[in-house]
């Protein structure tokens, strides 16, 4: 009996199979063209359907990401350079946008009517010189351990989290998420974090912090610092916490409390990390390096680790870029082969293959809605896709 | 023995013949010869009283009969001395012609044939068989003669087992006799003579029984059940090596096997034979163990006599058909390897012992010059040079070591021989070769180490083997090196050849062996429905093939594997085919698991199937291949840049002529192995050979150039060079058969003549059967701004169609008019291909030497140069290049070269030549007295008859034959060009040389 329902189990799952690998991974829903150079970084606004582009040659583009038309376009860092990162996020203001060029500044912008200002609200001089996006510090949105929230976080009590599905952070008001504007951003030498108040310009910290004591030289063993992200744990009271990777494949958990060494360090990877993402609840997170491999992570404040959940093996090195989508339920990789390959976050599981761009894809990035995917690449375009898209409650 | 009833019998006999021959009546001939055969013969009542007449039967009742001892008496003096032989000339003669006919059958039976079928069968067989052959005496009617003979023949010797008596009057005779010794052996060899040579004698058709199969089974049959009687009777205790004790039975049926045998029934015996032994052998292993098998089989009753009697055949010829035909027939049989042995054994175990003849028999000619199958050579080995019975396990060592090495370096002597791989047939170097890996595979190290010559021989005979172009010489070397490294270092075998990776090794060589014979008939047939093409090498198709079947195999079997491996009865957990990851419940630690399992089933993935097709450098410079070629550390780049190499030759850009001669050099240079991955070798191979050709078709001189140094550097391998000449060919036939469009020539008038027609009046040109052309009214405008015409036009051949007008504008287009031409171009080219090629072959330098070892580049380029020359056929240029090529092929190292391979490759290429040259060119040299071209082609002719008649290889043997018909055909079709020459200028004109002519072209027997 219990044979015979297995064979029938079996050849279900073999007809399902067998349906679901007929179908074709899906075209982008749009591709965005205008861009003279390699697009850098994409960011979607964080509640608005606004899409920012950055590209080798210095050029910002804002985008409609509805009508799928350039509303605005400026040069705003130096042409030889170019911008390197791209960032907005409710907790540097609603119509703010961060970008990072190559060539050492930081610029605070303001997009009042949908268009960018003439100068920069702030510019930030940090004089690094590198590959290393910058990072804003990502709030947690929600989780399990809402209850337990420690009273420096009541600014993700107070805002709703919702489970609509779009605007989770954008719900949170002004007032409240002023206190870090922060920037992540690697620093002048190379193997440092520094972090900048993005309302001040100045320098708020660095990691490791060189006062604290020694250089630390297992830090400078790592090499340079490849990819960033800030984050604010649920359970961190208040505290930033980094994540950073190493070109050494390491990958160490800060907490700036605790400035002069990482509170966790793990090497996931034997070649640079290149890209580090943290998911909504900031309980796990995905990196992808110069190797072949993709690490899905799982992090616990409590005790402080680090830990391999996943870990998948493509057959070319190299991812450029990932992102988790706001609702956690799958995550990107823009790789080195032209493709930006599709996961579900929590199992793991491969979910497609999006195969448009002609060259090094640099950058994917979720809408906050989740509905959208845009990729960037070097082939000068960014590709616009809608995969599997959440269900609307009505 | 009485000389009183000596005498009384001669007497009777004396009345009874003149009584016969007195007689004017049928029934006075029958009571004559009754008062004998009463005395004679215990007859019962008369049952033919009854039908003589009346006045005999007092007379035939008169007999009376004698007691019966004296008939027995009576007999026997009757049938030792001289007056059966008396009587029965005169009943086989004078009775049978004058007075046979008319005697009733019960007469015949019990008067007439009863001397014959109840007499002493060894002189009734004496008395008879003479008949047969009495065809110069005319006084008797010699059809009835012949008729009575051959009756009482069939009557005594098949159907009343005579030669079952014969056996057994042996066996009497050998107590009470006076002939002895030679005297008697000469009697029993003329006995055996008689009986063997009666169906020759007998006349064909008339007596089924007599037909050499029907007699000859039935003549073995009573022989060997009389000599299995024979055996039985035997006293036991008779010492079996007493070699004094043999019995004339024995000699008398050993001379009759010798006589069949020899007479070509060898089959008929053994089907009597073989199941005879066979059964015994059967009963007997059944049912004893093994031990001391061989001692007892001597003792048993009914086995003994086998071998006394193959010990008595002094016919060696007659004894090897026996044992060749035995063995065939086992083989057929599917006997399996222990009865086979022991069924040798039984028959020829004391002839080999005490006969070196028949030892080296087996030992030599079975092994080296026969060809059996594989079983039989088993069979050989275990019989002859073991000398242990195959199933004998226990006692590994029990077999003759001494002799096994002996023989082991014998086979290795012959077997390393170069010439025996040049020369020997290819299923003789097969067997040979089995017999050597079979004595390998018996052999431990240390008889391997006592003989140090038969190591270093075997490494020889391996690596000539190895350079071999034929796949299955190659295979023999590997198989032959396995068992060598077997011997050497059980743990360590070495695999010469990828595709052979089994723990046994199938000495057979047979599956691939049919597939070359059908390779080659096919071949043949070709050539006879199209000589030229035909005439391509069976060798490279079979070398294809070969490589091509060992792969399918490979596959096959790995698929099986892979089969194997789903169990239908595994058991399968649902949990696991619904694809959950173990590490999911530790990790998936946020919101509800119900809403996330909902919401995640929408989570299907898509199609995940991948491929870097579009990843792939891409190329639009030659340049740039070339460059990548150069880095042969960029594995992908080698890849790719050979993948659009020939589409970047073929598209012939501005710059080809400038790196035509580096990228030639490069894609040489390039080792295929070396990037790509296993088992896709072959792909990049042909892929590199396809831009080589291309290269070269598209821009050939300066390719060629380069080509035709590297072809005689030392820098590049056998097989670079191989490759050099493949392209070539490649090339050369691919020039050759260039298509291309060219636009049909359209006379066109540039300026339109003036005529009453308006200009924007369409002409009537195109295509036949179009009307004329007719001006559109467009209704509803008064103002017409244009003229529109329209016409009806034919629809062309293979048009569908489908409205009902065609209209066409002024302009028409012809590019439809366009037509693909073929044309030779490979004519212009043919000496930069040929002349530099044919200069190095006979230089040898550092790494370069054609005549000698790398005579498979010879070949190759031979054949290269004979498809170059067919290239051209019929074109000036053949006819220029036609002499240094032949001048090439003369050389005595080619044309004479020891490798069979090499001379295909020049009898291709006289083939070629024979068809390239035109009749007319030869015609126009032999009036012209230039000797050059008409002396080359009188030696190939001759040449081509040498090979046909003295060659070795068979598929020499045919292009040799298919040589002399080409040449014969040139030789026709020339002798009519020059007849029609004489007949425009009238023979005086020309000084042709009348004895050149008629000896320069000769129209050979073929």
């Amino acid at each position: 009996m219990l044979q015979w329902q297995a064979l029938r189990w079996k050849a279900i799952k073999e007809e399902e199979d067998y349906r679901m690998s007929k179908r074709p991974p899906p075209d982008p829903v749009a591709v965005l063209r205008g861009h003279r150079a390699s697009v850098m970084d994409v960011c979607f606004h964080p509640s608005k359907n606004i899409l920012f582009s950055g590209a080798a040659d210095g050029e910002l583009r804002i985008w409609d990401s509805v009508q799928r038309r350039t509303i605005s376009s400026a040069l705003v860092h130096n042409a030889a350079h170019g911008i390197i990162g791209l960032a907005a996020s409710p907790l540097i203001g609603d119509d703010k946008v961060v970008s990072q060029g190559r060539d050492g500044t930081v610029k605070y912008w303001d997009i009042g009517d949908g268009d960018l200002s003439r100068n920069p609200l702030v510019t930030i001089k940090t004089n690094s010189y590198h590959f290393c996006k910058l990072s804003l510090v990502k709030k947690f949105a929600f989780g399990p351990c809402q209850t337990g929230v420690p009273e420096n976080c009541q600014d993700a009590e107070g805002g709703e989290t919702t489970f609509q599905g779009n605007q989770m952070e954008s719900i949170e008001d002004s007032e409240q998420v002023k206190g870090p504007k922060y920037v992540a951003v690697s620093g002048e030498q190379s193997s440092v974090v520094e972090l900048w108040d993005l309302a001040s310009a100045e320098k708020f910290l660095q990691l490791p912090h060189l006062s604290s004591g020694l250089p630390n030289t297992t830090t400078k063993a790592r090499g340079m610092c490849m990819a960033l992200q800030a984050f604010l744990s649920p359970e961190s009271q208040g505290y930033l916490n980094v994540l950073t990777g190493y070109e050494d494949g390491s990958m160490a958990w800060w907490d700036v409390r605790n400035p002069g060494v990482p509170m966790n360090s793990v090497k996931f990877h034997k070649e640079p990390v290149l890209s580090l993402c943290i998911d909504g609840a900031c309980s796990g997170g995905i990196s992808g390096a110069a190797d072949e491999k993709l690490v899905f992570f799982s992090l616990d404040y409590q005790l402080g680790s680090a830990l391999v959940k996943k870990e998948i093996t493509l057959e070319r090195p190299g991812i450029a870029g990932t992102s988790i989508r706001p609702d956690g339920k799958i995550a990107a990789f823009a790789g080195w082969d032209h493709r930006v390959r599709v996961y579900n976050y929590r199992k793991g599981i491969a979910l497609a293959i999006l195969k448009y761009h002609h060259a090094t894809c640099n950058t994917v990035s979720f809408s906050a809605d989740s509905k959208l995917l845009a990729s960037s690449s070097e082939d000068t375009t960014v590709a616009m896709w809608e995969l599997y898209p959440p269900q609307t409650v009505t | 023995m009485g000389e009183v009833e000596e005498k009384a019998v001669l007497e009777k006999v004396g009345n009874v013949v003149a009584s016969i021959n007195g007689s004017k009546h049928v029934d006075q001939v029958i009571s004559a010869v009754y008062s004998l055969a009463a005395l004679l013969f215990p007859l019962e009542t008369l049952s033919f009283i009854g039908s003589i007449s009346e006045k005999y039967r007092d007379e035939v009742r008169s007999v009376e009969a004698l007691s019966e001892n004296q008939t027995k008496e009576w007999w026997k003096v009757f049938y030792k001395g001289a007056a059966f032989p008396a009587l029965a000339r005169v009943l086989l003669y004078d009775v049978a012609s004058d007075w046979l006919v008319c005697f009733p059958i019960s007469a015949r039976k019990n008067v007439y044939d009863v001397f014959f079928v109840k007499g002493r069968m060894t002189e009734v067989v004496q008395a008879i068989v003479p008949c047969l052959q009495n065809r110069g005496s005319t006084s008797y009617d010699t059809s009835a003669v012949y008729s009575n003979a051959e009756r009482l023949l069939v009557l005594c010797l098949v159907e009343n087992d005579g030669a079952f008596q014969m056996v057994k009057e042996f066996n009497f005779q050998c107590e009470s006799e006076e002939l002895t010794g030679d005297k008697l052996k000469q009697a029993i060899s003329m006995l055996a003579q008689l009986v063997t040579s009666i169906p020759d004698k007998a006349r064909p058709g008339i007596s089924s029984a007599l037909s050499s199969h029907l007699f000859f089974k039935s003549i073995t049959t009573q022989l060997l059940s009389g000599a299995e009687e024979w055996d039985k009777n035997l006293p036991d205790g008779v010492d079996s090596c007493n070699k004094i004790y043999t019995h004339d039975t024995i000699v008398f049926i050993g001379e009759i096997v010798a006589r069949i045998c020899r007479r070509g029934s060898a089959d008929v015996l053994l089907s009597e034979l073989i199941p005879r032994v066979l059964c015994q052998a059967r009963n007997f292993l059944s049912g004893t163990a093994n031990v001391s098998v061989n001692k007892t089989f001597e003792l048993k009753p009914g086995l003994r006599f086998w071998s006394r009697v193959i010990e008595e055949i002094k016919d060696s010829y007659a004894v090897e058909r026996l044992s060749e035909q035995l063995l065939h027939q086992l083989a057929a049989q599917n006997t399996n390897d222990i009865e086979a042995y022991w069924i040798l054994w039984i028959l020829f175990h004391r002839s080999y012992e005490n006969q070196p003849l028949i030892r080296s028999m087996f030992v030599d000619k079975f092994l080296l010059w026969k060809v059996f199958p594989i079983c039989c050579l088993r069979w050989i080995l275990h019989f002859a040079i073991l000398e242990c019975s195959p199933d004998n396990t226990l006692l590994t060592k029990a077999y003759h070591a001494h002799r096994l090495v002996e023989t082991m370096q014998r086979l290795v002597s012959v077997w390393s021989k170069r010439e025996f791989v040049q020369s020997s047939r290819l299923e003789q170097q097969a067997y040979v070769t089995a017999a050597l890996g079979l004595c390998l595979e018996k052999m431990s190290k240390e008889d391997l180490d006592a003989t140090k010559d038969a190591i270093h021989s075997i490494l020889q005979g391996v690596s000539c083997r190895l350079e071999s172009p034929d796949h299955l010489v190659r295979k023999m070397a590997s198989s032959v090196a396995l068992v060598f490294s077997k011997v050497v270092d059980p743990q360590n075998p070495l695999y010469l050849d990828d595709n052979c990776h089994d723990e046994t090794i199938d000495w057979e060589f047979k599956p691939t062996m049919s597939d070359r014979s059908s390779v080659a008939k096919s071949h043949h047939k070709d050539e006879e429905a199209d000589k030229v093409k035909g005439l391509d090498m069976a060798k490279e198709a079979n070398g294809v093939d070969d490589a091509d079947m060992g792969k399918k195999v490979k596959g096959r079997k790995q698929k099986l594997l892979e089969f194997k491996l789903v169990d239908p009865d595994e058991v399968i957990d649902p949990a696991a085919l619904n694809g959950e990851l173990i590490s999911d419940g530790e990790g998936d630690d946020f919101g509800s698991e119900d809403s996330d399992s909902l919401s995640d089933t929408s989570l299907e993935p898509y199609d995940l199937t991948d491929d870097d097709a579009d990843l792939k450098r891409k190329f639009s410079q030659l340049v740039d291949v070339v460059g990548a070629l150069r880095k042969s550390d960029d594995v992908d780049g080698v890849e790719g840049a050979l993948n659009v190499a020939e589409k970047l030759v073929r598209a012939s850009p501005d710059e080809l002529k400038y790196v035509a001669s580096d990228l030639a050099r490069t894609l040489v240079q390039v080792r295929c192995s070396d990037f790509t991955v296993e088992g896709e070798e072959e792909s990049a191979e042909e892929k590199r050979q396809k831009a080589l050709v291309a290269l070269i078709v598209t821009c050939p001189l300066e390719s060629l150039e380069a080509l035709h140094t590297l072809l005689y550097s030392a820098t590049v391998d056998v097989s670079q060079r191989i490759m050099i000449l493949d392209v070539m060919t490649g090339a050369a036939q691919e020039l050759a058969s260039m298509k291309f469009l060219k636009p049909e020539y359209q006379p066109r008038n540039l300026i339109s003549s003036v005529s009453d027609k308006p200009w924007f009046i369409p002409r009537n040109i195109g295509p036949p059967g179009a009307s004329s052309w007719k001006e559109i009214s467009t209704p509803g405008t008064l103002l017409n701004w244009s003229y529109s015409y329209e016409r009806e036009l034919p629809p062309r051949p293979g048009q569908i169609q489908r409205g009902k007008t065609r209209r066409w504008s002024l302009q028409s287009s012809v590019n439809e008019n366009q037509l693909e031409q073929s044309q030779n171009q490979f004519p212009q080219y043919a000496a930069a291909f040929m002349l530099p090629a044919m200069l190095g072959f006979d230089k040898k330098r550092h790494g370069v030497d054609l005549l000698g070892r790398d005579f498979i580049v010879l070949g190759k380029l031979i054949f290269m140069l004979g498809v170059c020359i067919k290239s051209a056929a019929m074109h000036p240029e053949a006819s220029v290049l036609a002499s240094p090529l032949l001048d090439m092929l003369r050389v005595r190292e080619i044309s004479h070269h020891i490798e069979p391979y090499v001379r295909r490759s020049v009898l291709f290429a006289a083939s070629c030549i024979l068809v390239a040259i035109h009749p007319t060119h030869v015609a126009s040299a032999l009036m012209a007295g230039n000797t050059e071209i008409p002396r080359g082609l009188e030696w190939i002719r001759t040449w081509a008859h040498d090979i046909a008649e003295s060659d070795t290889d068979r598929e020499c043997y045919m292009l040799a034959m298919t040589c002399l018909q080409l040449h014969s055909e040139l030789a026709l079709q020339t002798s009519r060009a020059l007849e029609s020459t004489e007949g425009t200028f009238g023979t005086e004109t020309l000084g042709l040389p009348s004895a050149l002519a008629s000896g320069m072209i000769k129209i050979p027997r073929v």
